[in-house]
């Protein structure tokens, strides 16, 4: 591969750091089976996806069936399902804190951007070169998870290693502009990528809100820095990303560029996990920051319907 | 001016008996609640007012008030819906804003609400704009302006008084309605069918520091310009899903059929009165395309695709998208109660049940919860049907079509709709998005209260449409209006009428033209049976059913006639939402999807599409310019002071027709500035009958794009030469290739998906690719198209920008291969009575001008 070429793919490298995460192992390592729960029937067409009205309604998820979902299991879905998983989910509340993130690419993926596997991977060799570019590698080389500072509405991604950045001078630095760092359990992290966090569209399914993690306007954020932070925003990638909460603690998110889906990620706190589990397990309610819709949400709990 | 003569009153004595039998208009107050006192919102008294002057009865009133007002909850579509999820930006500021009240009408072609007012105006109760933050202070607003920002504000709809149940209602006789708060009235902006919500989000700290001030949108929607310099368009934070404004707003059907009552025009189109206004006809002048997309820069897809609607029109399939570029006129409703239906036509639908079987299957027959015996079934029957919209495609009932203009407006979009649309970037036909999918009627009113509220309503709305305020506005009238606005006993008659059109088109005209029309135009334009055998010599076309008091006939038989027949521009007989598998296949009935193809037309046209039903022509002199899509005839401009909105200006459509490049500006014809008064219309309708009468004479018009336009599909990517430079999968449409000018439709009609899916098949399967091309094309252009699609693959190879010149050298793919409609000019066809003699066609313009 030439030196011209091989450009593309560390600048997706780069780009991605605002996406994606790492894996981890608070969902222990019997996570390699995909979760028992009911999905609608489907086709492989796009008209052969079921409203996911009628997903819902038919097929609602019991706190249980949540509870069966992991940054693991998950992952072991195709798209269809992850997608039927996200629709029956709320947005929960804008969290607050670090959390930990992977992205991950559902059964039957490439390990790719979706973009490259349309249509049987054939628009990959037309158009758009994204060769090479393994995200779950850049995953567990530079990003860590992000920062939510609710109270600001803001987030900020976490990044562990900065090495290949500023190899490819993408990180501007000075001792008048320090780089902002975090300490996460021992471990020091810069925080790069800032976005703006509210309650918003999602562009997969509209009957309710998720949050919204949105790059467009991040040059306007406190601890911007044109470079490497640009390239997430409107003149760069235009990253926006929404999740939508699992159970208390854990998120599961869809990241796209230029409005175009690209991948799938998952954010988790173990502290926030453990400390909700009991309670969520229970009444199956939580807080709600976003607009949760008007259809009737059936979440069978261990105290029954709520 | 003349006396009434004495025959008049006559006839005129026994009308008014037969109009005493009708239903009691209301007096102008709003019924009673049952044991109690009717709380009367100060907005809603014009209405009532309305009511009485209009002679309108509880339930005809109740609907006139929520197609007026009521938004069914879609303020959130055209405050959130529309920016993110379909990502097209709409300035509510630059629409709206009270400074430019006075030029609304002529940049938009809004009707300012006549009980609003410009704050710091006399007698306004709000002093600055920054009261209400830059609109115009509405009744209601006293109440409204304290919840922006906060929780808590009761709907005005949440009093509305509903008409009593209709007798006979299968879920009566207990009145089950939906809560009418759901209806969802807000106040009005200042523009009529355009209403306020206070939004609980909107942080004014935050507001202040974007803008400096309250009352200005100014740092909210001032363009912000794209990086790099490479022709991108402009960004605002229009698209800043983070800054919540203070309202959020909603439209009302109101926004495109309230209209100037052609019988009684406002002095000042600008200032119009309530007495002006009316709410049937369809708002001749509204830029409702160029409104929904004010806050997109010119050169971007959106801008492109939307604003190329004339005023008066809307492209209704723009939204839920079809990819065909089709606006239509704004559907005139009038003597409603003659308009023809249809029998025996296959109709599936829901209907109205008192129960379901045990067990039954929820998607066929569904019970309300909470509720006894409110129940629908899903079933196919045989039914008298109306067929609306321009091809006939509503075809389940009028009270379904009805329903269905709530969801054009955005109502109900996120629980029951969005999900059903085509993502134009979804490019994945494994994918959700990649195509419609059905709405579901039934999903719909099951999980979208707004959908409930309005459905137990529409016999209200209906009993609206076919009430005294959609009856016929002849010129005869109109002009006697006018002679009464100086001396309140003055009569203008028919004969006046006869005497006045003839003395303009020579002795005998208007009888002459009588024969003309029963000979040559009947045959479509009547509704009348005898038109239908052909037997046109008896036809008396004014002639007033007395059951009804409205003339017999509809002037027109509302049948389908092949596109290619008319010869009228024929994209919007090539909608398809209406298809099986498509967004609103459930409002077309399987009688329309069964009507065979018009085999004369090149591109598909299964599904009941190719054709257009014959219109009416009641009081056509006062709906020129003509054809479904207002192009026959002048082209209207507002000539708004602010030029920025002088969308005319921008984007003038005669062109030279041996390369579709516009004429140069010396030889552009003047346009028609909008003039609602009765003898504006007048010359407008005698210019538009010149047009239409004078095929050979018309110069062509087509809405060309006014500059390139790129198309960024899927994410982009760094090359890693240049910081700020980024490479992606782009397609730009240049507005000239070959030397021939680039139609807006181009861009709105190119099946970019199917192209993309071919081209990627080329190399994959090119044998199947070509026996689907062989299939759709015939053989020697399927191998033509076939060899050009792995031209295209090889040069595009690595380089996405490569496309751009590679399509320039075949611009046949685009333009007539992957294309849902290659018709290009816009005000041909309907030759119809072209070769009549010059008297003969006078004669035919001043009868049509008494109907």
């Amino acid at each position: 591969m030439s030196k011209h070429s091989s450009r593309p793919r560390r600048a997706l490298l780069a780009a991605c750091a605002a996406l994606a995460l790492s894996a981890c192992g608070l969902f222990g390592d019997d996570d390699d089976e995909a979760p028992d729960i009911a999905f609608a029937k489907y086709d492989a067409p796009y008209a052969g996806k079921p409203d996911f009205a009628w997903v819902e309604h038919r097929h609602p998820l019991s706190t249980a069936d949540l509870y069966k979902i992991t940054p693991q299991s998950i992952a072991r879905l195709d798209q269809e399902q992850v997608d039927q998983i996200y629709a029956r989910l709320t947005a929960g509340p804008i969290p607050d804190g670090p959390f930990e993130g992977d992205l991950f690419f559902p059964r039957g993926g490439s390990g790719k951007l979706r973009l490259s596997e349309i249509a049987g991977g054939g628009l990959k060799s037309l158009a758009v070169n994204v060769g090479g570019a393994k995200l779950d590698l850049i995953g567990e080389t530079l990003w860590k998870g992000k920062v939510f500072y609710r109270d600001t509405r803001l987030l900020r991604n976490r990044i562990e290693d900065l090495a290949t950045l500023r190899k490819l001078g993408l990180v501007e630095e000075s001792a008048q502009t320090p780089l902002q760092k975090i300490s996460v359990k021992g471990k020091e992290q810069w925080l790069l990528f800032p976005a703006k966090l509210y309650c918003g569209q999602s562009l997969l399914d509209g009957r309710r809100e998720s949050i919204i993690i949105d790059y467009a306007f991040t040059d306007e954020l406190p601890g911007y820095r044109r470079m490497p932070d640009l390239l997430a925003g409107r003149n760069g990638f235009a990253i926006r990303d929404e999740i939508r909460m699992v159970y208390p603690g854990f998120y599961l998110g869809r990241a796209y560029m230029d409005r175009a889906f690209v991948v799938n990620f998952v954010l988790y706190n173990e502290d926030m996990i453990a400390a909700g589990r009991d309670a969520f397990l229970k009444t199956g309610q939580v807080a709600q920051d976003c607009w949760t819709g008007t259809q009737q949400r059936l979440i069978a709990s261990a105290a029954g319907s709520g | 001016m003349v006396r009434a003569p004495s025959w008049l009153a006559a006839i005129w004595f026994p009308v008014v008996a037969l109009l005493a039998s009708f239903p009691t208009p209301l007096a102008a107050q709003p019924p009673a609640a049952a044991g109690g006192v009717a709380q009367v919102h100060e907005q809603d008294r014009p209405y009532y007012e309305a009511c009485a002057r209009e002679g309108l009865d509880e339930s005809q009133c109740a609907g006139r008030l929520i197609w007026f007002k009521a938004t069914a909850g879609n303020e959130r579509f055209h405050t959130y819906v529309f920016q993110q999820r379909v990502g097209v930006l709409i300035d509510w500021f630059r629409v709206l804003r009270s400074d430019e009240r006075g030029d609304r009408f002529r940049a938009w072609g809004i009707i300012n609400d006549p009980a609003c007012c410009t704050p710091g105006s006399a007698n306004c109760p709000a002093q600055s704009a920054d009261e209400t933050y830059g609109l115009d202070w509405c009744p209601g607003d006293e109440e409204l302006l304290a919840y922006v920002g906060r929780d808590g504000y009761r709907d005005p709809a949440c009093d509305f008084r509903d008409a009593p149940l209709k007798a006979g209602d299968v879920h009566g006789p207990s009145d089950q309605r939906h809560d009418a708060c759901d209806l969802r009235f807000g106040t009005s902006t200042g523009a009529l069918g355009i209403r306020k919500f206070p939004n609980p989000r909107f942080d004014r700290e935050a507001w202040l520091k974007l803008n400096g001030r309250a009352g200005t949108w100014e740092g909210y929607h001032r363009p912000i310009a794209a990086a790099g310099g490479r022709g991108e368009a402009a960004r605002s934070h229009l698209q800043d899903g983070a800054i919540e404004p203070p309202f959020l707003i909603g439209t009302s059907c109101g926004s495109c059929h309230i209209a100037f009552d052609p019988l009684n025009p406002p002095a000042d189109p600008a200032h119009p009165a309530w007495e002006n206004i009316k709410g049937l006809i369809g708002n001749q002048y509204t830029r409702i395309s160029e409104i929904m997309v004010s806050g997109m820069a010119s050169n971007t897809l959106e801008w492109q695709m939307f604003a190329h609607a004339r005023p008066g029109t809307s492209d209704t399939s723009a939204i839920p998208t079809d990819q065909v570029n089709n606006p239509g006129t704004i559907n005139a409703l009038i003597n409603l109660a003659r308009r023809p239906t249809f029998a025996d036509e296959s109709v599936l639908k829901w209907r109205k049940v008192a129960a379901c079987a045990q067990g039954a299957d929820e998607a066929k027959c569904w019970c309300e919860p909470g509720r006894d015996g409110k129940c629908w079934e899903k079933s196919l029957q045989k039914e008298a049907v109306h067929h609306i919209l321009k091809g006939g495609e509503d075809s389940i009932g009028a009270l379904e079509a009805i329903q269905r203009v709530y969801f054009n407006i955005g109502s109900c979009s996120e629980q029951c709709w969005v999900n059903h649309l085509a993502d134009l970037r979804q490019l994945d036909p494994q994918q959700r998005g990649f195509g419609q999918t059905p709405f579901d009627i039934g999903q719909c009113r099951r999980d979208c209260p707004n959908f409930r509220a309005i459905e137990d309503r529409l016999v209200n709305i209906l009993d609206f449409f076919m009430s005294a305020e959609g009856r016929a506005t002849d010129l005869r009238e109109a002009r006697e209006n006018l002679l009464r606005a100086r001396d309140p006993l003055a009569r203008y008659t028919e004969q006046d009428l006869i005497v006045e059109l003839e003395r303009d088109f020579g002795s005998g005209a208007v009888a002459r033209g009588r024969e003309v029309f029963a000979n040559s135009c009947a045959r479509c334009h009547s509704s009348q049976p005898a038109a239908a055998h052909g037997e046109f010599a008896s036809l008396d076309f004014h002639k007033l059913d007395l059951k009804t008091g409205l003339r017999e006939d509809w002037l027109g038989n509302d049948r389908p006639t092949a596109v290619s027949e008319v010869g009228t521009f024929r994209c919007r007989a090539l909608h398809s939402n209406h298809m099986a598998g498509h967004v609103w296949q459930e409002y077309g009935s399987e009688t329309l999807r069964a009507q065979p193809p018009d085999p004369n037309v090149r591109e598909p046209g299964d599904g009941g599409r190719g054709h257009y039903r014959n219109i009416s022509l009641l009081n056509l002199w006062a709906h020129a310019p003509f054809l479904h899509n207002n192009a026959l005839g002048p082209e209207l401009c507002g000539n708004p002071q602010n030029p920025a909105n002088d969308f005319y200006a921008q984007r003038p459509r005669y062109v030279d027709g041996s390369n579709v490049k516009l004429l140069p500006a010396s030889q552009q014809p003047a346009c028609f500035a909008y003039d609602p008064s009765v003898e504006g219309r007048y010359r407008l309708y005698l210019e538009s009958m010149h047009a239409l009468l004078n095929p050979a004479q018309r110069i062509p018009k087509v809405t060309l794009l006014n500059q390139d336009v790129t198309l960024r599909v899927g994410p982009r990517l760094w090359d890693g030469t240049d910081k700020e430079t980024l490479l992606g999968f782009e397609l730009t449409i240049p507005s000239e290739i070959d030397g021939r000018g680039v139609t807006a439709g181009t861009l709105g009609n190119f099946q970019h998906k199917a192209f993309i899916v071919d081209l990627v098949r080329a190399k994959t399967a090119p044998d199947a690719l070509e026996r689907s091309l062989r299939e759709r094309l015939g053989k020697d252009t399927a191998r033509q198209v076939l060899a050009d699609l792995k031209a295209v693959a090889k040069d595009v190879a690595g380089k996405p920008n490569g496309l751009v010149e590679a399509l320039k050298a075949r611009p046949y793919l685009i333009k007539q291969v992957y294309s849902s409609c290659t018709a290009e000019i816009e005000n041909e066809g309907h030759r119809f009575g072209e070769d009549l003699s010059d008297a003969d066609k006078n004669a035919l313009i001043a009868f049509l001008a008494t109907l």
